[in-house]
């Protein structure tokens, strides 16, 4: 479904070449993980994917349908934003998710869009919350407002920027499944960085190991080799089999 | 409607409604405050004009007109502040922040000192620089001064980025530059010269006519309702620009047009009415305390603060001014900055948790 096609961006013309040559493939219901270490151009490409920042090579598709040349709000129906660093103003959470609406609205929400936001609220088990004002709740609570306000954008891909970033280990595992069903449910595809590599190897189906701009590996988890990784992140690591599931020890000195 | 909405609403009709109850009650007491001593008899008698001449005179040619402009330039300052602020993502952002109120002052100068109020007047006498060969010219001056430096500044973040803090540092820049020139305009002017130049630079709502109020109204409820359609883009904004960018909002456009109107409200306001200081951020921070930053409600209700402010500021300073109005402009920034100073320490955006 989402296909990017040696994409390239620089800042400036003539500047160094910060995504260089990224080809990347995501079908509906997958979730993608972008592994990468800082200013290896992981954030740079979500900005580029969302529209955020235009390209200056390559193609970015959906379904076939050339999405660079679409405008911003037709773009903000096809992918949504869940950022590291969530903040609503103070606005409610049923507000909050409504903004997720604009896209679709512009300047006054209709019916229809408060009838989206109720059903998302239900969906997500927010409807306790609704009139809470997002700055009061905690920060996994948040981070579910913030999956539901990008749910309200009814997009094709949802693009994840680091989202147990800020979260202790319990919200962690809740917020990466809330959001691996929504996946699976509703056929949208994510597109997550995540740091933590035993998350990523859980979490994901297809992983992207991206390094000066290039996407250097691109696979299923048969990827994570400790090769790979030392190439990557320049990191010594052991993979130990527990049961049937390979576990990343890191810090390992050879 | 959904039931969610429909409760929160109601808090805020509230609020707003009160504020609006506010706003109209200090707007008549307004009519009956002032230095000639007019009971409130002869007021009400005069409003129906059916007083003596002068009294009619005094309601209808000062006080109404001045009332008006309170309340007009009141809710453009505070809404420009209110916007500036969430445009800019900056607390310290105000209705000056692109160096209005400074290019103002300096056209303003320009004609008093050089043209003495008026392009045909050259006379030095003070009847001169209170009433000029055209009232107008001051004004005008004034304004066309604020248009430059708006145009200037949003010209050189056009090369640039849109980011915010290009913006400020353009703004602070350009402000120095009208700053110095007046300093330096001052310094050649005569001591008649400099006494009016300062004197309009004091906020002054008794400059206001019917004339001037119908400007400053057209200008100030298109940019309401400029504001108004765009108050959810606002609302995305608060939650950065990316975020809103990924929210479909054209982020540098929006900027664009908001700082433009914006400045243009103050512009209005300020070439007519002089300096009026802290109005544009007092109201909103007020507002967003009251009711938080959801703009379709914080647009109104700023907009009301800052009315209320203004009136409240004038009615003082003619209360006060035993005989003649104090310089309201110096009322608002002196309730101003203490309230400017308690919401730098109180922030709870500067502490580190």
């Amino acid at each position: 479904m989402l296909s990017v096609e040696n994409l390239s961006f620089r800042y400036r013309r003539r500047g160094p070449m910060v995504l260089d040559g990224i080809d990347l493939e995501l079908n509906g219901g997958e979730i993608g993980i972008l592994l990468g270490r800082n200013g290896s151009g992981k954030t740079t490409l979500f900005r580029n994917i969302l529209g955020i920042c235009t390209p200056s090579g390559g193609a970015i598709r959906f379904g076939g349908e050339d999405f660079i040349r679409l405008p911003r709000r037709e773009k903000a129906r096809r992918v949504a934003y869940v950022p590291q660093d969530i903040r609503f103003g103070a606005l409610s959470v049923y507000d909050s998710v409504l903004l997720g609406r604009v896209a679709y609205f512009g300047y006054r929400a209709s019916r229809a869009d408060h009838a989206v936001v109720e059903r998302i609220l239900a969906e997500m088990r927010l409807e306790a919350c609704a009139r809470r004002n997002v700055e009061e709740l905690s920060g996994g609570e948040r981070q579910k407002v913030a999956i539901a306000r990008a749910m309200a954008q009814e997009p094709r891909l949802m693009i994840f920027d680091e989202p147990t970033g800020n979260l202790d280990i319990a919200n962690e595992q809740q917020v990466l499944e809330e959001a691996r069903k929504l996946a699976r449910s509703k056929g949208i595809a994510i597109l997550s960085a995540l740091h933590d590599l035993n998350q990523a190897m859980a979490f994901g189906d297809r992983f992207f190991f991206i390094k000066a701009g290039k996407i250097r590996y691109a696979g299923g988890r048969d990827c994570f080799t400790p090769e790979v990784i030392k190439d990557i992140f320049d990191a010594d690591i052991k993979i130990v089999e527990i049961g049937n599931q390979s576990i990343i020890l890191g810090g390992i000195s050879q | 409607m959904d039931g969610y909405a429909r409760k929160n609403l109601r808090r805020k009709r509230a609020v707003m409604l009160s504020l609006g109850l506010l706003t109209a009650l200090l707007c008549v007491a307004s009519l009956f405050i002032g230095s000639s001593h007019m009971s409130v008899a002869d007021g009400v008698a005069a409003l129906l004009k059916r007083s003596t001449a002068a009294n009619n005179r005094i309601i209808w040619n000062i006080r109404v007109p001045r009332i008006l402009a309170a309340m007009i330039a009141g809710a453009g300052l505070s809404v420009s502040g209110l916007i500036m602020q969430t445009v800019m993502n900056n607390a310290m952002a105000s209705p000056s922040t692109l160096g209005v109120s400074n290019a103002a002052v300096f056209g303003a100068n320009v004609s008093i000192i050089a043209f003495a109020g008026g392009f045909l007047s050259t006379g030095n006498n003070l009847k001169n620089y209170a009433v000029g060969a055209n009232p107008y010219a001051t004004g005008v001056m004034a304004f066309a001064f604020s248009m430059l430096s708006i145009l200037l500044i949003l010209g050189l973040c056009r090369v640039r980025a849109f980011s915010p803090n290009v913006v400020v540092l353009a703004g602070i820049a350009v402000g120095a530059v009208w700053t110095a020139a007046t300093t330096l305009l001052q310094f050649y002017a005569t001591d008649v010269g400099i006494s009016a130049a300062v004197i309009w630079n004091f906020g002054d709502l008794g400059r206001a006519t019917y004339r001037t109020d119908w400007i400053m109204l057209a200008v100030v409820t298109f940019g309401i309702a400029v504001f108004s359609l765009l108050a959810w883009r606002y609302n995305a904004l608060l939650s950065g620009e990316a975020a809103a960018a990924a929210m479909g909002v054209n982020v540098e456009l929006l900027r664009f047009v908001s700082l433009l109107l914006a400045s243009m409200i103050t512009a209005v306001c300020v070439s007519f009415l002089g300096v009026i200081g802290f109005v544009g951020i007092i109201c909103p921070h007020v507002t967003k305390r009251l009711l938080g930053q959801d703009h379709r409600v914080a647009l109104p209700v700023s907009a009301l603060c800052g009315s209320l402010l203004l009136l409240a500021a004038d009615d003082l300073s003619r209360s006060l001014g035993n005989g003649s109005a104090l310089p309201v402009g110096a009322i608002t920034s002196l309730l101003g900055a203490p309230f400017f100073v308690a919401v730098i320490f109180s922030g709870r955006e500067n502490r580190p948790c």
